[in-house]
């Protein structure tokens, strides 16, 4: 609606900085930096406000915040310095920014009216920064906006000679705004606010107060680096008081996945994600937590709050929601149709090399592959080829793969009866591969049967495998991966070098030392601590931060979780690595955020936990979770890949070349 | 909370790859044998509800074979792995293939490594049952454990109740699973405490107790 309204915010870093670069002092009520001369006034004006994406001081971004007024109409707009301001910013901190100005161009708030804001929440400690955190009519919250030189109050002052404000009876540092007889902001407020708002319309407008007297109040700005952790404590520990609000149980992360996931939506798919959230606390500040359990441990469960609308329902998942997969919650972009053959053909040069490779995963990310065409495009990412070959490479790499094949076959086939007599490994590995492929997928016609010949070939290549890869073996699972991929390559020496591709990445998985999938269990609790914080809390005090219980998940690639043909849709969705290489991780956390009300509000134990998930297997919606994921893993964005360690599955191991993957990193929104 | 927590006895089924540990937990719960089992990834777990001595109780049973994959041993970091799912075991079945030595041979190694992960409070006296599956196999031709071997193991660890078992048949499949439910009952209640460095095997292995077998 702003659009031809809001040509004087430029939400451009550059214009933004070059502003910031001529005002020079303004703490606040500059009035003259409108730029459009016709009607926009700059009303307020505030320098040093900051959004904390991360618990990282390197990757703060500061901004300006202002108020606006358009004729009859006021606006919000939070600005960042740009990058190169932002890492020696005017605090005279010297940062080492981590923040890109993409990152910062994602967090901007373009002007936004003041009467689409809600309400916004005020947080003055005695100790450490104020902020505000500003939630919008349609149930989104911006991130925290941590004001470096104090004056919250003043910003309040400001606001109230431009918009109607009454303070929340309920909390006395929520402010709400604007008119709650429309059914929208009052369903919104009535359940962000249980209770009522008494205050009469109209009461209570204040004078502005002098803009400079809580100033005092706020931290030296110099010392703010080092101090900011230990008040940032102290103000967490006087929060716990207050451990009834269901607000607590919800973290700034959460906030600030909104916000993004606004921007996404607006930007990519139009799709608004209502969900409404807010806080108190500074969970973000990951240094502090220890193994004490935060007051956030009882969640509200949204079918008790006093909601009032369907409206309201949309915005908060409920267990039904969760569980059905309403189409309204799905955010991540429509999944398209699968990659035809007459699609592919255009891809790929008369010679046959893929012209663009990221294009190429992009549009499989996003619709998959048709089934006939797999064989021919799995072999690309995985690795077995490389996206630059030409066809007459590969059929010469095939030609000799094949001959290696049968090499490393002939070494355990000529092992005799005599020999493996002597050779307990070997027995033992073939008594593990024969026992597992006759209970692999046995019900998919291509493996039924007796004597089923390409079960046989199940064991022949996973044996050769473990000859292939002597160090590694064979574990179970292996099985689990290789079935697939035989189904699709109906080859046993393309099937053994695709399933050589695949365990370049998935082997950590089987290692002895358990390393990779600790780290990957690892950093999926890190993801949701990120993107679900009560949950995450949840799961530490009810002691199953381990996540062991979405270890076959991680382990197999959720090739137990769906039907067969799913599992070839979602396995070369994850294979493109488009978003992430770790996207199996953003599945896990969809999957788990669909069922989180189900989880905290039965209490479940780690066993009953355990249980509940074995049994989701063949109850997922694929294409909602993709969805979801997409929407998280965008969201998480760079904080989502720092937490996941380098070297963590399905990443190759540190010390080999990147090679074919080396581009991706850059590729990881 | 103590009464609910004797409202529910966790049992922990260890055994090697493919003596049958998913398909006697189907057989006692859903009362079906399936060729089709699937090799377990991570763990299964089962619940059923039972009635012992006129009691309610669910009786909650779990497979973890990952542990095959997964030798703990001088792995600190991981130790709370096992632990996070022996956690209250009230019951430990161990199963082996009367058709394979080897799974014989091993029930030791599992014996062992429930004590060192589970951490019983008297690991001498935690109740553990021992079953011989797959009986029926070639008319019990292919057996190569003997009745009287396996019944000598069990004595020599302190009277183990032990039964002879045929998931696909469902022979004697729910008699075992009464004498789990029975002797899961008796554990004390104090499991849940957890002293990883008291375990002695030595101790433990030549142990005189008359623990209390199921003379069902």
């Amino acid at each position: 609606m702003h659009e031809t309204e809001q040509h004087d915010l430029s939400d451009d870093a550059d214009y933004a900085a070059s502003q910031h670069q001529e005002s020079t002092s303004n703490l606040s009520c500059d009035s003259g930096q409108a730029t459009d001369p016709t009607e926009s006034e700059v009303v307020y004006s505030k320098e040093n406000v900051a959004i904390h994406p991360s618990q990282y001081a390197s990757e703060r971004i500061s901004g300006r915040l202002r108020i606006v007024k358009q004729g009859s109409s006021s606006f919000l707009s939070w600005i960042p310095y740009k990058a190169a301001s932002n890492a020696a910013d005017s605090l005279g901190r010297s940062l080492n920014s981590s923040v890109s100005d993409k990152d910062i161009n994602l967090y901007t708030i373009k002007a936004v009216s003041l009467s689409d804001i809600c309400s916004i929440r005020r947080h003055i400690p005695t100790l450490g920064w104020q902020y505000i955190i500003v939630v919008l009519s349609s149930g989104l919250a911006y991130p925290p906006l941590f004001f470096y030189n104090g004056g919250v109050r003043e910003f309040l002052a400001t606001l109230r000679h431009h918009v109607f404000i009454v303070r929340s009876a309920d909390d006395t540092n929520v402010f709400l705004l604007n008119d709650f007889q429309d059914p929208l902001q009052k369903s919104l407020s009535s359940l962000e606010l249980p209770g009522v708002i008494p205050v009469a319309k109209g009461a209570s407008l204040h004078n502005s107060s002098d803009p400079g007297s809580s100033i005092v109040d706020s931290v030296r700005v110099n010392s703010v680096t080092s101090s900011g952790t230990s008040s940032v404590s102290g103000y967490r520990g006087r929060l716990k008081q207050k451990s009834h609000d269901p607000a607590h149980d919800l973290s700034i992360q959460v906030l600030e996945k909104f916000s993004l996931v606004t921007k996404f939506a607006r930007e990519a798919t139009s799709q608004i994600i209502r969900e409404f959230q807010d806080t108190h606390e500074l969970l973000y500040e990951k240094k502090q937590k220890n193994s004490a359990a935060l007051p956030s441990v009882t969640i509200s469960q949204p079918d008790v709050k006093p909601n009032g609308t369907q409206r309201k329902e949309d915005l908060v998942e409920t267990p039904d929601m969760l569980e059905f997969d309403k189409p309204s919650l799905v955010w991540g972009k429509q999944r398209q149709p699968p990659l035809t053959h007459e699609e592919w053909e255009t891809l790929v040069d008369s010679e046959g090399r893929v012209m663009d490779s990221k294009d190429l995963r992009k549009r499989i990310f996003y619709g998959g592959v048709e089934h006939n065409l797999r064989k021919e495009v799995w072999k690309f990412l995985l690795g077995f080829y490389e996206y630059d070959s030409t066809y007459a490479e590969r059929e010469y790499l095939e030609s000799m793969r094949k001959s290696e094949y049968e090499t490393i076959k002939s070494q355990w086939k000529s092992i005799s009866e005599v020999q493996a007599k002597r050779f307990t490994k070997f027995r033992e590995r073939r008594g593990l591969i024969e026992k597992d492929v006759v209970r692999t997928d046995r019900s998919i016609p291509y493996y039924e049967g007796d004597d089923n010949l390409h079960v046989t070939a199940l064991h022949d290549i996973l044996l050769t495998y473990s000859f292939y890869n002597f160090d590694l073996g064979y574990c179970q699972g292996m099985s689990d991966l290789l079935s697939p991929i035989l189904f699709v390559m109906r080859d046993e020496s393309e099937a053994f070098w695709s399933f050589v591709a695949l365990m370049e990445r998935l082997g950590p998985n089987f290692n002895r030392d358990q390393n990779g999938m600790h780290s990957q269990l690892f950093a999926l609790s890190k993801l949701v601590e990120l993107l679900d914080h009560p949950l995450h809390n949840y799961f530490r005090q009810a002691d199953c931060l381990n996540y062991f219980f979405c270890f076959r998940w991680i382990l197999i690639q959720f090739k137990r979780e769906f039907e067969y043909d799913k599992v070839m849709h979602l396995w070369e969705v994850l294979w493109t690595h488009y978003l992430s290489e770790h996207f199996h991780l953003y599945i896990c956390v969809a999957v788990l955020k669909r069922h989180r009300m189900k989880i905290m509000g039965e209490q479940m134990d780690f066993d009953t936990l355990l249980k509940f998930i074995n049994e989701l297997s063949g109850e997922i919606n694929l294409d909602a979770v993709l969805r979801d994921a997409e929407a998280l893993c965008v969201c998480a964005g760079e904080s989502g890949a720092a937490c996941i360690p380098p070297g963590t599955p399905p990443s190759l191991p540190l010390d080999l070349d990147a090679g074919l993957y080396a581009q991706q990193d850059d590729e990881v929104l | 909370m103590a009464s609910r927590r004797r409202m529910l006895l966790k049992v922990i089924i260890l055994g090697d790859s493919g003596v049958g540990k998913t398909s006697l937990m189907n057989q006692y719960v859903n009362k079906k044998f399936s060729n089709q089992y699937k090799a377990t990834i991570g763990a299964d777990f089962l619940t059923k509800e039972i009635q012992v001595e006129d009691r309610l109780f669910t009786l909650q049973m779990l497979i973890l074979p990952f542990l095959q994959i997964w030798d703990t041993a001088g792995q600190e970091r991981f130790q709370s792995l096992g632990v996070a799912f022996y956690r209250g075991a009230d019951c430990c079945v161990l199963v082996y293939d009367v058709n394979v030595v080897k799974s014989f041979d091993n029930l030791n190694n599992w014996r062992e490594e429930f004590l060192i992960q589970a951490s019983p409070s008297d690991p001498e006296n935690f109740p553990f049952v021992v079953l011989g599956n797959k009986i029926d196999v070639d008319g019990g031709n292919s057996r190569v454990v003997s009745e009287k071997k396996a019944k000598a193991w069990c004595a020599s660890k302190g009277n183990i109740p032990y039964f002879e078992t045929s998931a696909k048949e469902g022979i004697n499949v729910e008699a075992a699973f009464e004498c789990i439910a029975k002797n899961a009952l008796k554990n004390e209640p104090e499991e849940e405490i957890y002293l990883p460095d008291t375990v002695d095997m030595a101790g433990s292995s030549r142990l005189q107790s008359s623990s209390s077998g199921c003379e069902c």
